[in-house]
């Protein structure tokens, strides 16, 4: 799965509000894929399928199932499960949330609420290539097949392609004459290797 | 991926407001051969006096401001010949007008500062350029031929060389390495100086971008399942 997507699982009966949680989060320009439920139950099916970073929950969807949830939570103590406030509830039911998020909130203040999650995602965004990397680029423009590069650094086959796709994670660049450009221009091999 | 906040086409908006709106619309009404002097028609005006379906306005006018159609809205469709008119006039754009245009800025480019960058950019565009347009023929002597026939015919065996998969791929890979193209000018190639020059180029690069996005949406999430209810629909004479 694409380590920079962050999937975000939404329980709220409401559609003009679930519009409005989507339309803010495509403000963030962030990789936010949105997942819609109707209930508790639902959602915990989707758990053994899907793993979200996020969790954002009208409270009326646990009010009477609170014992599911806490064990929902607690099996899933990496998502961040966030309350959705738009009328009252009682200060217990919330303090079963890891947050709030009151339906007044600035975008400031969800994407900081947000940015707790994003921290994780942006280190493999950096963009200078490790030295492994950087053997596999240029073998790769030397015009080599996974299977050769593999053989010729003594790694497995697997290992070359999770190379290559960091190399077009970090460089946003996916095709061969592309890479090849990137790797000239960055003076990683000489311009007769590659470029005719 | 191109994302946007705009209005939802409806029959009755004034056009010249939707352009206002989102510029990219031109290229919309260039497609469908719609003279840019709206003046006050509403879109299902416009779409009367031009004789264009109004439906498939109304879907490939949402998928540029950014909505794309449910299975209802494109099983709708009946009108195929539009779209492959369509098609065919942004063909056209792309050949006559788009990839000229952004050949002649790097020539400019070049002659301004003689760097290996440049070059190396330069030869990857015609390269990529090349790849396109065989492309653009392969559509315009092989696709968009066999499913005029289908259309007379109503169904014909299956017989030519057209696989929906391979076409798609091709389609992949132009996206793939207009990306490219464009992530080496912004993160990893500096030129020297030419603001101007490589602002056009990177504008034109993006204008391109958008429009063949949709072009490929068009192609492959719509066309292709319309063409495919043709093929299995049972022939009736």
């Amino acid at each position: 799965m694409d380590k920079s997507r962050i999937n975000i699982a939404v329980i709220e009966p409401s559609h003009i509000v679930f519009e409005g949680i989507s339309n803010v989060l495509m403000k963030f320009k962030k990789d936010f894929y949105l997942f819609r439920f109707n209930d508790l139950e639902e959602l915990k099916q989707s758990t053994s399928k899907e793993k979200f970073n996020v969790a954002i929950i009208n409270p009326s969807a646990i009010q009477n199932r609170l014992n599911d949830f806490v064990k929902l939570k607690n099996a899933h103590s990496n998502t961040l499960w966030i309350a959705l406030i738009y009328s009252f509830f009682d200060d217990d039911l919330l303090h079963k949330f890891d947050d709030t998020l009151s339906v007044n909130a600035s975008l400031n203040q969800i994407y900081h609420k947000l940015g707790q999650i994003n921290n994780s995602t942006e280190k493999s965004q950096q963009e200078d290539l490790s030295d492994r990397e950087i053997e596999v680029l240029i073998q790769l423009v030397k015009g080599l097949a996974n299977k050769e590069i593999a053989d010729k650094l003594n790694i497995s086959i697997h290992t070359v392609i999770s190379h290559r796709k960091n190399i077009t994670d970090k460089t946003g660049i996916k095709s061969l004459s592309g890479l090849t450009i990137y790797a000239i221009t960055k003076k990683i091999v000489p311009l007769d290797h590659g470029a005719v | 991926m191109y994302q946007t906040h705009k209005t939802y086409i409806t029959p009755d908006i004034k056009m010249a407001d939707l352009v206002v709106e989102n510029p990219k619309l031109l290229l919309l009404l260039e497609h469908f051969e719609i003279d840019f002097a709206v003046k006050d028609k509403s879109v299902a005006q416009l779409c009367v006096e031009n004789k264009i379906d109004l439906a498939v306005f109304l879907v490939f006018g949402n998928l540029y401001n950014g909505f794309f159609p449910d299975k209802n809205e494109i099983n709708a469709l009946e009108d195929i010949s539009t779209i492959i008119r369509f098609l065919k006039n942004s063909h056209r754009f792309y050949k006559h007008d788009k990839y000229p245009e952004l050949k002649s800025f790097l020539v400019q480019l070049h002659e301004r500062q003689n760097s290996e960058d440049i070059l190396l950019i330069e030869k990857f565009f015609n390269d990529y350029f090349e790849e396109v347009l065989e492309h653009l023929d392969y559509e315009e002597s092989i696709v968009f031929p066999y499913i005029c026939k289908l259309i007379e015919d109503g169904k014909i065996a299956r017989k030519n060389n057209f696989s929906a998969n391979e076409y798609r791929e091709h389609h992949t890979d132009i996206e793939t390495k207009l990306t490219d193209l464009k992530n080496l000018l912004l993160k990893h190639i500096s030129l020297k100086n030419d603001f101007s020059l490589r602002r056009k180029f990177l504008f034109s690069l993006f204008e391109l971008e958008y429009d063949l996005n949709v072009h490929s949406l068009i192609e492959d999430k719509i066309l292709l399942p319309l063409v495919g209810k043709i093929e299995i629909e049972p022939s009736n004479g």
